[in-house]
């Protein structure tokens, strides 16, 4: 079967400093990747290629078989679901208007908006009475829901989310996670998942990406994640993870 | 609290006047600010989607903002005229600061991730601005917009320094004919309209506030009334413009009491002896080298001037002028601008030197060349620009021989009471000072002919007399009915008697048996 996502020989560099080089990974349709790396490894940087936020200076980046770069990049963004680092809600928007936004892209037909965000709003586990509020009269955990709620409300193939579960408690966290799994099992859906956690990325992972330095250290499931780690980077991640 | 009761009267008795000058304030103000809030919202847009341009353009507009009003306005004059049109474009420049400035901090203070996210999410540059940039820039921008308005409301008082109307003109006119409770009322009316609009601005920003759940309601409302506000304003304007669709002669006058007075008694009078509508601008900041561009545009076609200032000021020439030159000043018009002069009333506002009667007596003091001997003995005191003009002190003191004991600088308003008080002996005056005519001072003859003439008379553009030869029949009327003293009386009355310039008008015309009703 084609990848649904494939890097090829990617190159990115900012003035002096390169910041990742030959990047080669292809992603399977309904795989939900997790990337983890420490801080300044390119996670953010290689998941922000998919949408063509960042173009690659060198190398190509293929979604659904297609070269990005040769397509309406708009039109692609919006047909990819996409949960910022922080998850920033808009703060001139209610919850609403937030989860309405891709829809309200796409189309402007009112009930099927209406409907899907109703729709999701149940899925991200949000009570309907937030509708009318705005991103600050929210909770940190509200917030996050929101973003992924936004994130899915036009049904996406793929979903990026950048650290979703950030800034929130152990126990919301744990509900958070519960949630995103729920939905990839529900919707077949991929996911890039990137996030600094490793416990994170070994419970909701179906694959694992460990990036070091701009480079990949380890890409497998979490099982070989765990009993076959590659580097020392790898194994000292992996010892973290069992305290 | 005398001041008060005067200010309530006058509010009382001139409401007419005063409701006209609101609402043409209002008309001012609010073009301008609707002018300036679009261009200042659309290029602080520009600026802020195209960074480059961001320095310079602010740099150009911070420049602007710094040139002094009344410069402005002198700039502007040659291009765009006299009256409502400059004072809109001024007044929409200075507001333009403001706004372009508040758009650009708005937009440009946006957090770069929530843009992130909504470019992530396949908003189009366009989305992105205005459904993202432009709302959450819009308290900054309206906090601006609110300054701008209350800036806006308050300078356009200067409007009616370059002829336009609005509140300023009871300011403008309460200056210049000494008229302390006019000067408050127009001031005290524009604070008051400053308020009441930002008081109300404020709450339509709190009821469309986010926190709001109603508020599409107010914007609705909000939108509705101002557009309600723009079509009144302009129909206003239509049917206040279309009422003098007919004939119509221009009026100008400058900023002293009696060019005021000229300007209604011209005004009464050819209404009423022709089929004319006279549509009078009084008080022109700047006087002369205002009013000739417009004379010569065409926006105005006649205003009342002074013989000397014809001969110095606008053909250039120097020395002294008399009146045995009054041909070759008309002619030099008639070939120079094709305006003519017409309609001399008689009295000419010249310099003159006065004495206290006291002093007079004491002295037998009936000349210039009777002054020069005692002027030893004697303090000289005038304002500042007599000391200073070429024509002044320094050269009469030349030609007469004066050797004062002292010289003084005075306040102009203050000159008569100096006199009075003995604090001065020897003033100059203008020869139909409103003071003159109740101050216990003598006039002395300029023997040696040092001062020149200036006599008023109507400048008027040829064109126009073609047109309209019934005007000769008026001018002819008005030849000759004013001297001096009567021209000082009435000056007089305005400026201490407070009266209305259009009354104290009315009366002179009554007087002279020149009011149809008096005929009879
Ligand atoms: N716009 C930029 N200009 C220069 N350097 C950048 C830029 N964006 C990211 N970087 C650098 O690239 C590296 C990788 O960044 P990123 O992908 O955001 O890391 P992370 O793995 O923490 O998400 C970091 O060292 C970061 O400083
Ligand atoms: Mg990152």
């Amino acid at each position: 079967m084609e990848p649904i996502i494939k890097y090829q020989d990617v190159k990115k560099v900012y003035g002096e400093k390169t910041i990742v080089e030959h990047f080669n990974l292809s992603i399977e349709k309904g795989e939900f990747l997790t990337i983890i790396g420490s801080s300044g490894s390119g996670k953010t940087t290689i998941l922000k290629m998919v949408n063509g936020l960042i173009i690659p200076d060198e190398g190509t980046v293929f979604v659904e078989g297609k070269d990005i770069l040769k397509e309406d990049l708009i039109q692609l963004r919006r047909n990819i679901g996409y949960a910022i680092q922080g998850s920033v809600l808009f703060p001139n928007m209610t919850v609403e208007k937030n989860i309405a936004y891709v829809p309200n892209l796409l189309n402007d037909k009112k009930e099927k908006t209406n409907q899907a965000v109703q729709k999701w709003i149940r899925i991200a586990g949000l009570e309907e009475e937030l509708l009318n509020r705005y991103p600050d009269e929210l909770s940190g955990g509200q917030q996050q829901r929101v973003g992924i709620a936004r994130a899915l409300a036009a049904s996406p193939e793929i979903l990026l989310m950048d650290e979703p579960f950030g800034a929130v408690d152990e126990i919301t966290r744990g509900e958070l996670q519960r949630e995103i799994k729920r939905i990839h099992e529900e919707t077949n859906i991929t996911i890039l998942f990137v996030t600094h956690d490793i416990n994170e990325a070994m419970t909701l992972g179906s694959k694992v990406l460990v990036m070091n330095a701009g480079a990949i250290d380890q890409y497998g499931t979490p099982e070989e994640i765990m009993s076959l780690p590659k580097t020392d980077f790898v194994r000292k991640l992996v010892a973290n993870s069992r305290k | 609290m005398d001041l008060l009761k005067e200010m309530i009267d006058l509010i009382i008795g001139r409401k007419e006047f005063f409701l006209n000058l609101l609402w043409e304030h209002f008309y001012i103000s609010f073009s301008s600010i609707v002018i300036a809030s679009v261009i200042g919202i659309t290029l602080g847009i520009v600026i802020s989607e195209y960074r480059g341009s961001s320095k310079i353009i602010l740099g150009v507009i911070n420049f602007i903002y710094t040139i002094p009003s009344i410069a402005l306005l002198g700039i502007l004059i040659p291009f765009s005229g006299i009256g409502n049109v400059t004072a809109m474009i001024a007044l929409s420049i200075y507001a333009l600061l403001p706004m372009v400035r508040n758009t650009f901090t708005g937009i440009t203070n946006v957090d770069e991730r929530v843009i992130e996210a909504a470019r992530g999410m396949g908003s189009t540059r366009f989305q992105i601005l205005y459904k993202i940039k432009i709302p959450i820039a819009l308290p900054v921008i309206m906090s601006g917009f609110r300054n701008m308005v209350t800036m806006t409301i308050a300078l356009a008082g200067i409007a009616s320094f370059i002829g336009a109307g609005g509140l300023g003109t009871a300011i403008y006119r309460g200056i210049t004919t000494n008229n302390t409770a006019m000067t408050l009322t127009g001031s005290l009316m524009i604070a008051i309209l400053a308020l009441v609009v930002d008081g109300m601005l404020g709450f339509f920003e709190k009821m469309s506030g986010r926190r709001n759940r109603k508020k599409r309601k107010v914007r609705i409302i909000l939108c509705g009334g101002m557009i309600a506000l723009l079509i009144i304003g302009i129909a206003g304007n239509m049917i206040r413009s279309n009422q003098n669709s007919e004939k119509i002669v221009r009026i100008a006058t400058k900023p002293v009491t009696e060019q005021y007075i000229i300007g209604e008694i011209l005004k009464e009078i050819i209404e009423q002896d022709t089929d004319i509508t006279v549509e009078l601008t009084q008080g022109i900041g700047g006087g002369t080298s205002n009013i000739m561009p417009g004379m010569q545009s065409g926006e105005f076609d006649m205003y009342p001037e002074y013989t000397c200032t014809g001969w110095n000021l606008v053909l250039g020439h120097t020395g002294v002028y008399d009146e045995s030159m009054y041909s070759k000043l008309r002619k030099e018009y008639e070939e120079s601008y094709d305006f003519t002069w017409k309609g001399q009333m008689g009295f000419s506002n010249a310099y003159a030197l006065a004495v206290s009667k006291e002093v007079a007596e004491k002295y037998g003091l009936k000349t210039c060349s009777d002054l020069q001997k005692v002027s030893g003995q004697l303090v000289f005191g005038a304002e500042y620009d007599f000391f200073e003009r070429p024509d002044g002190y320094g050269k009469m003191c030349e030609i007469y021989g004066f050797t004062f004991k002292n010289v003084r600088d005075v306040d102009i308003g203050l000159k008569y009471q100096a006199v009075n008080e003995g604090k001065i002996d020897v003033m100059d005056v203008f020869t139909t000072d409103g003071q003159l005519s109740k101050a216990q001072v003598v006039i002395l003859e300029d023997d040696k002919g040092y001062f020149s003439s200036a006599k008023e008379g109507i400048v008027i553009r040829r064109e126009v007399l073609q047109k309209y030869p019934e005007l000769e029949t008026v001018f002819k009327k008005l030849e000759n009915t004013v001297d001096n003293e009567a021209m000082a009386e009435m000056n007089y009355q305005v400026e201490e008697g407070k009266k209305d310039t259009k009354d104290v008008a009315h009366t002179f015309l009554l007087e002279k048996g020149l009011l149809k009703g008096a005929e009879e």
